[in-house]
């Protein structure tokens, strides 16, 4: 590994912690929860208390569906199969296969935030309204970045679980 | 020791739980949705117990068998802070009163308390 690396920086050791990680695996569900329980409220909040005629529609709903499409498929990659190119025995372009899926949900993730910054910008701020109603563009935009968030909290501690057990093995 | 006193402190803790979220239910205009609080936290503890199953943690030789355990951490860590986020979901949509929330977040929180420490208490000895 430290013969063929290819940055002269080395990446700066995680801790490799089990506790650690479990704790981010948790920390990971409840920021995913958390954005998706803005989003809804948001909604909720369009369909019983809200006195203004702008509504959540469809259109609001489809950032978020793509940023949890694009958790899903990230978080479906056996991430030890993205250096497998180092490997001999993983013949079949399977560290090909696999980046190509991780892109798939890297785009899906990055373009479920910039659509909810686009549905706040196109369809609240534009057309100027007050705070009540702005509310549920801003909702969007928290609970896409929530979500964009625990992604990335669940990545970081399962590559800590990666290490734990490369030392194990060791 | 867990003996007989913790399980009458846990049964009185479970009760004053569900007290407090019946009450914040039926005293602001009875409407019964802070009982889903309860749901929530009765689910939570379910998705470790049934992954740690499907999850062979003594299988070095497969990776990926962690898959599991993280998925049921991740559903639980989903399910606690669900049943936060659901009162005050429906506080601001003003379905429910503030007050109702409070209880019923704090009643939620005491049924979840005592169902985890009831599972750390009274842990069976895994054999191997």
């Amino acid at each position: 590994m430290t013969t063929s690396r290819l940055w002269r920086f080395p990446m700066p050791k995680l801790p490799s912690n089990p506790v650690l990680r479990t704790a981010g695996v948790y920390t990971a569900g409840a920021l995913f929860a958390l954005g998706f329980w803005f989003f809804i409220d948001a909604s909720v909040y369009s369909k019983v208390a809200n006195r203004s005629d702008v509504h959540v529609k469809f259109v609001d709903w489809i950032p978020l569906i793509c940023s949890i499409l694009g958790m899903l498929v990230i978080n479906s990659i056996e991430k030890s199969r993205l250096s497998a190119d180092s490997f001999s025995y993983s013949g079949g372009g399977v560290a090909w296969k696999a980046r190509l899926v991780l892109f798939t949900g890297f785009a899906l993730m990055a373009g479920g935030l910039s659509g909810s910054i686009t549905v706040l910008v196109l369809k609240y701020v534009v057309p100027g309204y007050p705070w009540p109603t702005l509310y549920f563009g801003v909702a969007n935009v928290v609970g896409n970045a929530a979500i964009m968030l625990s992604c990335i909290v669940l990545w970081v501690s399962q590559n800590i679980e990666e290490d734990y057990t490369y030392n194990l093995s060791l | 020791m867990a003996g007989l006193k913790t399980i009458i402190v846990l049964s009185f803790i479970l009760a004053i739980g569900f007290l407090l979220v019946i009450l914040s239910s039926a005293l602001f205009g009875p409407n019964y949705f802070p009982l889903l609080v309860v749901a929530t936290y009765v689910l939570a503890p379910l998705p470790n117990a049934i992954c740690s199953r499907c999850a062979m943690p003594d299988d070095f030789i497969e990776s990926g068998s962690s898959g599991f355990v993280d998925f049921g951490r991740f559903l639980t860590g989903f399910l606690v802070v669900t049943g936060m986020a659901l009162p005050a979901l429906l506080a601001h949509s003003g379905i429910i009163q503030i007050p109702a929330m409070i209880m019923s977040i704090i009643g939620g929180l005491l049924v979840y308390g005592t169902v985890v420490s009831f599972g750390m208490f009274f842990q069976e000895e895994t054999d191997f």
